[in-house]
């Protein structure tokens, strides 16, 4: 039975609003310290043309549809599980969604706390000193633990202030200030960057093509990884931000189009960003922790008005952790508030307090933050993926979902072939990322990957059977009107 | 820089760079068009004419489904709309302008 109750629902207050929101959740460290390395190391254009190739056949029909089954239910991961599922343990599947989120958020926060340490580095002009080794202060701050767990504190305490402010008044408000910031800062930093002798060898490193490699398997995996994860595709979070949508905003150009499309260049920025200045200073091209904190900070000490460059980078890389850590949390908070029928402020208060606990592990041993990267990156969200888009396509049904929701308000217009993208296409291939990753981390890491596949199966029929009959008390809606069903 | 790098270069500045300008500006000019339609007079038609006829397809081909009267209300909401308002946010040929 569904207990049904009133619910204020809060909407974004402007369409840039809502754009920058998306654009600021889905962009993330993965696209400051992965992509350019990803891009070089597998053969530059070659392996953009793969990517280009996946993100508008994969990634933009995959966010089109989560977003508009968000808009049209109104409602958090487990109640738009419910409404799809009706009262029965298969909503258990969105709980599973929820708790990888959560997992994720407990380990993401440490990394927030990294740059925020950094970042504040960076504002006191510690990289300009003279003499100072940037591999000496990643290496001092990685074994204080105490400082480790402060910093991840302090993300959470600063994610936790932003959502007691709400959609509009917090996550929206930061946004429009964040992300043009993000964007001028890693602009300004790729124009200084190209004018060092030498840059252009980084340029050369990223794109120059080397075809041989859009035939190697590996080259496509990798340019696939990139596209689904950095574009958060089946996480909740498009659902989420979705679901405070209005009746008529578009959804195929805003919430698909431009959140993939954005999303990813920022992840061309930060190759004009990076890569000049790392290929300048003869610095080793890597990823990672690594490229961030020891190679840039590096750089930057070494550059004229150096602080001024560090400051704008470690500043735009601290937004950018920011602005998807409060995307990621915002999915718990939305779903517990409608799920337990609390103030959002109470809400908040508890997800933040429950992640906050859960990543004091991982604050204290990064060996516990890679086992969890390793875990959820590999096998989790992919999971998340395909339960999303299982439920969209064949549950929901993506015609239907396709005829009142994603077309309506659509500032332009969506096709039946979308349909397949979602029952057949992105299914199939979470199923191949998964096996693929099973096949090769299981000589490599036989403990890791069967532990890990463990949790995970023992995962969902643990949420089943927590979810079993499990009444609602939040309202449901369709998209004719608000009407409680 | 090699002719093929610099080829790619542009090319991804053009796909990334040219394509998120040109949704994000079209995507604010468009609600800036929504935004005017309900000032001036209360709301706008939410479907298109192309995803109007999907619709009328899908309810020839399941007129006894159980999502017939979702559908059928949302028709409803879009004639009422196409009725009440004398501007349209889609192009609609026939739409007489009062």
């Amino acid at each position: 039975m569904t207990t049904t109750t009133s619910i204020s629902r809060e909407q974004w207050g402007s369409r840039f609003g809502y754009l920058m929101a998306v654009v600021g959740a889905m962009v993330g460290a993965g696209n400051i310290w992965r992509m350019p390395y990803v891009t070089g190391e597998n053969g530059g254009g070659a392996f953009l043309i793969a990517y280009f190739t996946l993100l508008y056949l994969i990634a933009v029909p995959g966010l089109m549809a989560e977003t508009s089954l968000g808009r049209y239910t109104r409602q958090g991961l487990l109640g738009t599980f419910r409404n799809i599922y009706g009262d029965s343990r298969w909503v258990g599947l969105g709980l599973v969604i929820l708790v990888f989120n959560i997992i994720l958020m407990s380990y993401y926060s440490s990394i927030v706390g990294w740059s925020i340490y950094y970042a504040y580095h960076s504002l006191i002009g510690t990289f300009t000193q003279p003499g100072f080794d940037t591999a000496v202060l990643w290496e001092t701050f990685s074994n204080n633990t105490a400082l480790n767990v402060g910093m991840h504190t302090l993300a959470m305490l600063m994610v936790t202030v932003i959502l007691l402010a709400g959609i509009k008044g917090g996550i929206e408000r930061l946004a429009k200030w964040m992300m043009p910031i993000l964007t001028i800062a890693l602009i300004a930093i790729a124009i200084r960057g190209l004018t060092l002798p030498g840059a252009i060898a980084g340029l050369e490193f990223s794109f120059s093509p080397n075809w041989e490699y859009l035939a190697r398997g590996e080259t496509w995996l990798a340019a696939l990884g990139q596209a689904l994860f950095s574009t958060g595709l089946g996480w909740g979070i498009a659902l989420t931000y979705g679901s405070y949508l209005g009746r008529n905003d578009d959804i195929p150009l805003g919430g698909g189009l431009f959140t993939a499309i954005g999303n990813t260049s920022f992840g061309l920025l930060a190759i004009f960003a990076v890569f000049p200045i790392v290929f300048a200073f003869g610095i080793s091209p890597t990823s990672g922790a690594e490229l961030a904190f020891v190679a840039l900070a590096s750089a930057f000490g070494k550059m004229s008005a150096g602080y001024a460059w560090a400051l704008l980078f470690f500043g735009g890389f601290f937004f950018a952790n920011l602005t998807t850590a409060m995307a990621i949390t915002e999915v718990g908070v939305t779903t517990f508030k409608e799920e337990r029928n609390i103030s959002r402020s109470k809400s908040v208060l508890i997800i933040c307090t429950i992640i906050w606990l859960l990543g004091i592990p991982s604050a204290m041993n990064t060996s516990i933050l890679g086992y969890l990267d390793f875990v959820v990156g590999n096998w989790g969200l992919p999971l998340a993926t395909f339960i999303i888009m299982i439920t969209i396509g064949w549950k929901f049904d993506a015609k239907r979902l396709r005829l009142v929701s994603l077309n309506r308000g659509a500032d332009a217009y969506v096709p039946s072939a979308w349909e397949s993208i979602v029952r057949y296409q992105i299914p199939m291939i979470m199923l191949g990322i998964m096996t693929y990753f099973l096949y090769s981390n299981l000589s490599a890491t036989p403990w890791k990957t069967v532990s890990g596949l463990l949790i995970l199966t023992l995962m969902i029929p643990l949420c089943m059977w927590i979810m079993r009959e499990r009444p609602s008390r939040s309202l449901t809606f369709s998209e004719t009107g608000e009407t409680p069903s | 820089m090699s002719l093929s790098a610099i080829v790619v270069m542009l090319g991804s500045i053009a796909a990334l760079w040219g394509v998120a300008i040109i949704t994000l500006v079209h995507s604010m000019r468009q609600e800036e068009r929504k935004l005017s339609l309900i000032e001036v007079q209360g709301g706008f038609e939410p479907f298109s004419p192309r995803a109007v006829t999907d619709i009328k397809n899908w309810l020839a081909s399941h007129p006894d489904d159980v999502r017939a009267l979702e559908m059928r209300e949302l028709l409803h909401q879009q004639q009422h709309a196409l009725q009440q308002n004398a501007q349209t946010f889609y192009g609609w040929p026939n739409h007489r302008r009062r």
